[in-house]
């Protein structure tokens, strides 16, 4: 019989030291990033780097990895068991699908029409600046949730890097409000001579460690993102995604020969709770339904279309050096992937007999699992590894801030200053717009997380989502279709935003009756939408699935209606716009 | 039916997508169809494991997994065709 083995090491220097030297070396690629864009264009450099991504680059860059996944993932597989593996199974074909269905005609488009971001692209393609105006507009809404969210998680992350402060975690549960510390320090509550800490504690209520390291975070991330632009975050990126993998394969193979290999593992997860763990839907002891065959079908359809009709995915296509890189990429993301998941389920089942008692604090699983699989490591190196192994998902949430800043800045600067507000603007005023939108940016996102609201995860997935429930159509259209008008292009995106954000709000509007049966509201609420029907992940912020389904594939499902009927019911584009994107170009005479 | 000037990129790029396309479709048919018909309300005492996972999760998705890693190497290296994304 396998014991359980919960004794787990608290971090101590090693996880300080590794984070670190993450921060350092990010700034390093960002001064090596600003030399090899040097003596270029400089919005083509800057937000796009020259269009030069190599095969490596690409593949491990242009997915929807980011510090969420690498900790939210396994949380779920610790929570729900084996019935996880389907959740995420459709990654087996997000590299084929992301590269294959618009990645070589979206490069072609992006060069085409000289376009620096996907709004630019779509404005030219359809000849109407509305297109252009709303997708920014939109890309802009969805990606500053996400980041707002990831600025929190690497703030977060670099408070419990200090010794002492616990396990290394991205639970919301983790904001402990400064009082607790206070009281825990035995400082007492002197009312008289502490006024303005009372009023600060109530404008800043997290510990000081939370805002020492959201400032740390964010001057870094701004800092070696403004420095070298779109190739530091990609380079970034890509040092993560290597590190990432390392720490799965060195997770794996340590922690599943500790648990007595991967049958006696899963045996000892069904003992431990019940057979529901290797079964679908999935383990619950509030009695909801996991994975239900509806859910298991959309997550079949969110990861594919989030993977490639998400804004921050398609820039990265854009910038692909040539079609061979393209097809390499595939092939090498394919394998990572297969490197990344399987093992990360492997392992975090293993985790259910090591660490049986995490309970609500799954988020730990792989920060404890770290520590634990590495104590016995000679001369204080466990602790240093393990370090490395947690910086992963700090390097996954920096790599993913520096590409949102980018995205966002570039909207901010290329969509709306270089085509509204100044279209004569010379490089050295792009330049400063650049500087003052991304560091407007930083601060912006730094002071919507002084007093963070709670469930931003939730809002990253949604905002994911109802990006890829937006693009698909008109992307797919702009590629594709001749017949395709600007009018088509407006009513997709609208269509799919709407109808996806709808079915939201209803699953919001389901929740808080749910939450508050005692409201005058709730009944007249509960009445039209039905009780809550208990499947997918509990949590504030479900959506509200008819037929069982994700609101996903009811978003796709009016994106492209809305792009088709829009088309057809409008003028088709002037013969010779068509043309220019469809046709052989005539030889110059 | 592609119109007589139109680009030599796009003939290839259309076939690709639908060719992604209808790989994705086949795994999406497969894997949800396997792991429901074999993963639930099945009883749990006829489970068995195949190289330690569940024999649905091995034959449903790790499977499937790794013949979509090779599907996707010989896309890359056998069906897709580059082309000049310049001019």
């Amino acid at each position: 019989m396998l014991l359980a083995v919960t004794e787990v090491p608290t971090p101590g220097y090693g996880v300080l030291a590794a984070l670190l030297i993450f921060i350092a070396a990010s700034v390093w690629l960002g001064t090596l990033a600003q030399k090899a864009m040097e003596k270029q264009d400089f919005m083509q450099g800057f937000f796009l780097g020259n269009r030069g991504l190599g095969a490596w680059t690409l593949a491990l860059t242009a997915t929807v990895q980011s510090g969420g996944t690498f900790m939210g993932f396994p949380s779920l597989v610790y929570s729900f068991g084996w019935i996880v593996a389907v959740w995420i199974g459709s990654y087996m074909v997000v590299p084929l699908t992301g590269f294959a269905v618009v990645g070589k005609r979206l490069a072609q488009l992006s060069r085409q029409t000289n376009a620096v971001t996907v709004p630019d692209l779509l404005r030219v393609r359809f000849d109407d600046s509305r297109v252009g105006l709303l997708a920014s507009i939109l890309i802009m809404l969805f990606l500053s949730f996400t980041m707002f969210a990831q600025f929190k998680a690497g703030a977060t992350i670099m408070q419990h890097a200090w010794p002492g402060s616990g396990i290394l975690a991205l639970s919301e549960d983790y904001d402990t409000p400064i009082a607790k510390d206070a009281t825990a320090t035995g400082e007492s509550v002197e009312t008289t001579s502490r006024t303005w800490k009372q009023a600060l504690r109530e404008r800043l209520p997290l510990s000081p460690k939370y805002y020492i390291g959201l400032v740390v975070f964010s001057i870094t991330v701004v800092g070696y993102t403004l420095i070298g632009g779109f190739l530091a975050s990609v380079w970034t990126d890509l040092f993560q995604s290597v590190m990432m993998v390392i720490g799965v394969m060195l997770l794996v193979c340590l922690a599943v020969p500790m648990a007595g290999g991967m049958e006696q593992a899963s045996r000892a997860a069904i003992a431990a709770t019940s057979s529901d763990i290797a079964m679908g839907p999935g383990y619950s002891t509030a009695g909801r339904e996991f994975l239900t065959p509806g859910l298991a079908l959309s997550m079949f359809f969110v990861w594919v279309f989030a993977g490639f009709a998400s804004p921050a995915s398609m820039v990265r296509v854009m910038a692909a050096q040539n079609t061979e890189v393209m097809r390499k990429s595939i092939f090498l993301l394919s394998v990572y992937n297969c490197l990344i998941y399987i093992p990360l389920v492997m392992t975090c089942i293993a985790a259910r007999s090591l660490l049986p008692d995490l309970g609500k604090r799954s988020d730990e699983v792989i920060p404890q699992l770290s520590l634990l699989v590495t104590r016995d490591f000679p001369y204080h190196t466990g602790e240093f590894v393990s370090g490395l192994i947690l910086a992963a998902p700090f390097g996954a949430i920096m790599a993913s801030v520096s590409c949102f800043v980018l995205v966002i800045a570039s909207g901010l600067v290329e969509d709306i200053y270089a085509k509204l507000i100044n279209p004569n603007a010379t490089e050295a005023q792009l330049r400063r717009a650049t500087t003052v939108s991304m560091v407007a940016v930083g601060l912006i996102a730094v002071l919507a997380n002084l007093n963070p609201p709670q469930y931003l995860q939730a809002l990253v997935v949604l905002s994911g989502s109802a990006g890829a429930a937006t693009f698909i159509a008109p992307v797919i259209m702009a590629c594709y279709w001749r017949r395709a008008t600007a009018t088509g292009a407006l009513s997709g995106m609208l269509g799919g935003f709407l109808v996806y954000f709808a079915i939201y709000s209803c699953g919001w509007a389901q929740n808080w009756a749910t939450a508050n049966p005692s409201a005058e509201l709730a009944n007249t609420i509960i009445g039209i939408l039905g009780k809550d029907p208990m499947i997918g992940a509990a949590g504030l912020f479900r959506p509200y699935y008819i037929l069982g389904v994700d609101p996903i594939i009811w978003g796709l499902l009016a994106s492209i209606f809305g792009g088709i009927v829009g088309s057809l019911a409008s003028p088709p584009l002037a013969p010779e716009l068509v043309k220019r994107f469809f046709d052989v170009r005539p030889a110059s005479a | 039916m592609a119109a007589p000037n139109e680009h030599p990129l796009l003939a290839p790029a259309r076939r690709e997508a639908v060719a992604a396309l209808l790989i994705w479709l086949l795994t999406t048919v497969y894997c949800v169809g396997y792991c429901c018909l074999y993963g639930y309300g099945r009883d749990p005492k006829t489970l068995t494991f195949v190289l330690g996972f569940p024999d649905w999760i091995f034959w449903g998705i790790v499977v499937p997994w790794g013949v979509c890693t090779v599907i996707s190497g010989l896309f890359a290296f056998c069906f897709m065709k580059d082309a000049d994304l310049e001019n």
